[in-house]
């Protein structure tokens, strides 16, 4: 069984008039290969990312130097 | 403008697969959308939601629970209730970010970060989700194996009755059967209710300690650990990719947002019930000073039968093995989302095998992978529970930046970007987020500025 088949007769709706109708453009898959634009990172918010990457790198030393203690 | 119209002078229409089901689903949604009856805004509730229930429930995981089990045993009833409803608030406000970004978008949380800010900092959020989640899914079968394990099941076949049934689930090749059918599995959370029932809970002392917080546990490090344990218990990095995925594979549109946040609510409600029952259950075990220490999932169920019976110990255990499972299907499937999403394949529960199998097979080697590492004995599961837990709550600050960044970026969300108070809350969220990180690194580091600072 088509997929035609087996979705169309459902609805009495081919599966393009389907899909047309009740689905947005950007919803179907092969929309989704269009990329979308990069937007630059200001100051401030590329600031913010190094921090919390520090933190995140650093404040993960700490908890496997908390495991590494605890086990010990 | 928003930039996504830009889609709509597609010239040449391809239908997959993929979009004829999801069409399907949209179909029945425009048709309880048409009728204005009492019964017909249900019926739309109903065809809604979805996304927000699991990932609240899903987040309910064997760690999770485990988490709220040794709250219970180690500090009884008190500040830790309303402590754990405050985390399910903050799960709402990330959550709902979360939700309507895949609505404006219809583009999955990686994809969104790959394409908006480069790959280089795509990469750092693939990086952070991808060695969470793994860690996250071996405890998951620890979870798994511990509640089967109660009723006698050998570790390697409780291992293989959850690839089977993550297999199953999967091979629906339906968004909505999968959905259902996880949301099903996913009710099962609630037998911790009956559970703590059955413990015959001191109503007066859960309405004190929810309306005034106390008593509060005296701080120290281990407290701390208990601390982020139960907000990685709620917020957790895999949230954000799972339920922006689920609501964009789900069809999810603006026009839906209003019932995206009920769905949200809902399952944050939910799951919130869930973990004060759990944190209510096991408290009779702080109440009589049995130490917790080594108490493994089936363990807490072992203690508490004396209590509880064997019909309450049992549906512990059953709870154990349903929090393991579900977030096993919700966390392999997050995992695989982000990795279609970043190389460009395909990544949808309506795709047949053939179209999907990178996809398919992305969720199940994550989840054969972390079942082999189970079977290694001797795994400390109370400690590796609770670093897991920690880890999920570093790693949650550097993503909300990025979520964020994307609910604010007016070009992709158009007239439903955060508006001013979801951006104060979020705000609110990441600094105590980090502040709760910076806290358990100085209690580590520095113990003894810490005890000074916590009045010890």
């Amino acid at each position: 069984m088509t997929a035609k088949q087996k979705f169309g007769d459902s609805t009495g709706l081919s599966d393009e008039d389907l899909v047309l109708s009740t689905l947005e453009p950007d919803q179907l898959a092969e929309s989704k290969k269009q990329r979308i634009p990069r937007r630059s990172l200001r100051r401030g918010e590329l600031l913010v990312l190094w921090f919390l990457r520090v933190y995140l790198l650093f404040m993960v030393a700490v908890v496997v130097y908390q495991a590494w203690t605890g086990t010990h | 403008m928003n930039l996504l119209n830009g889609l709509k002078t597609l010239r040449h229409v391809v239908i997959t697969h993929e979009d004829i089901d999801r069409a399907h689903d949209r179909a029945r949604v425009q048709a309880a959308r048409l009728r204005r009856s009492f019964l017909s805004r249900f019926r739309l509730l109903w065809l809604l939601v979805g996304p927000g229930i699991l990932v609240m429930l899903g987040e309910n995981d064997g760690p999770s629970m485990l988490s709220y089990a040794a709250t219970g045993a180690r500090f009884g009833i008190g500040f830790f209730l309303p402590f754990i409803v405050l985390t399910f608030v903050m799960a709402i406000v990330v959550q709902e970010m979360t939700m309507r970004l895949g609505a404006a978008t219809h583009r999955g949380h990686a994809e969104l970060i790959f394409e908006r800010f480069g790959p280089f900092w795509g990469w750092f959020s693939m990086i952070d989700l991808g060695i969470g989640n793994f860690l996250t899914l071996i405890t998951e079968f620890i979870a798994i194996r511990a509640g089967l394990g109660f009723f006698g099941v050998p570790p390697w076949a409780a291992v293989l009755l959850a690839l089977a049934l993550l297999y199953t689930a999967l091979m629906t090749h339906r968004y909505w059967t999968w959905e259902r059918i996880t949301l099903a599995i996913a009710a099962l959370n609630l037998v911790f209710i009956p559970v703590a029932l059955l413990t015959h809970p001191d109503w007066h002392s859960i309405s004190n300690a929810l309306t005034t917080w106390k008593p509060v546990p005296r701080m120290d490090q281990n407290t701390l650990l208990i601390v982020l344990a139960d907000i990685g218990a709620t917020v957790t990095p895999w949230m954000l990719f799972f339920q922006q995925s689920a609501t964009v594979d789900k069809g999810m549109t603006k026009r839906d947002v209003g019932f995206g946040r009920v769905d949200t609510v809902l399952g944050a409600a939910l799951a919130a019930a869930t973990a004060l029952a759990m944190v209510v259950a096991t408290a009779p075990l702080f109440a009589s000073h049995m130490s917790a220490e080594h108490f493994q999932a089936a363990e807490f169920a072992q203690a508490l039968r004396p209590l509880i019976g064997r019909l309450g110990a049992s549906l512990f255990a059953v709870g154990i093995v349903e929090a393991g499972m579900v977030a096993c299907v919700t966390i392999s499937i997050s995992s695989a989302y982000a990795f279609g999403e970043v190389a460009a394949r395909p990544h949808s529960l309506n795709l047949p095998v053939r179209q999907g199998k990178a996809f398919y097979s992305v969720v199940f080697l994550l989840a054969v992978l972390a079942a082999v590492i189970v079977l290694i004995p001797g795994l400390p599961l109370v400690y590796v529970v609770l670093i897991v837990n920690v880890i999920a709550v570093l790693a949650m600050p550097p993503a909300l930046v990025f979520l964020f960044m994307l609910a604010n970026d007016r070009e992709l969300m158009g007239d439903i970007a955060s508006p001013a108070w979801a951006n104060v809350l979020a705000s609110a969220v990441v600094v105590f987020l980090v502040g709760a990180g910076v806290l358990f690194g100085i209690s580590v580091i520095a113990p003894r500025v810490f005890a000074a600072w916590a009045g010890g």
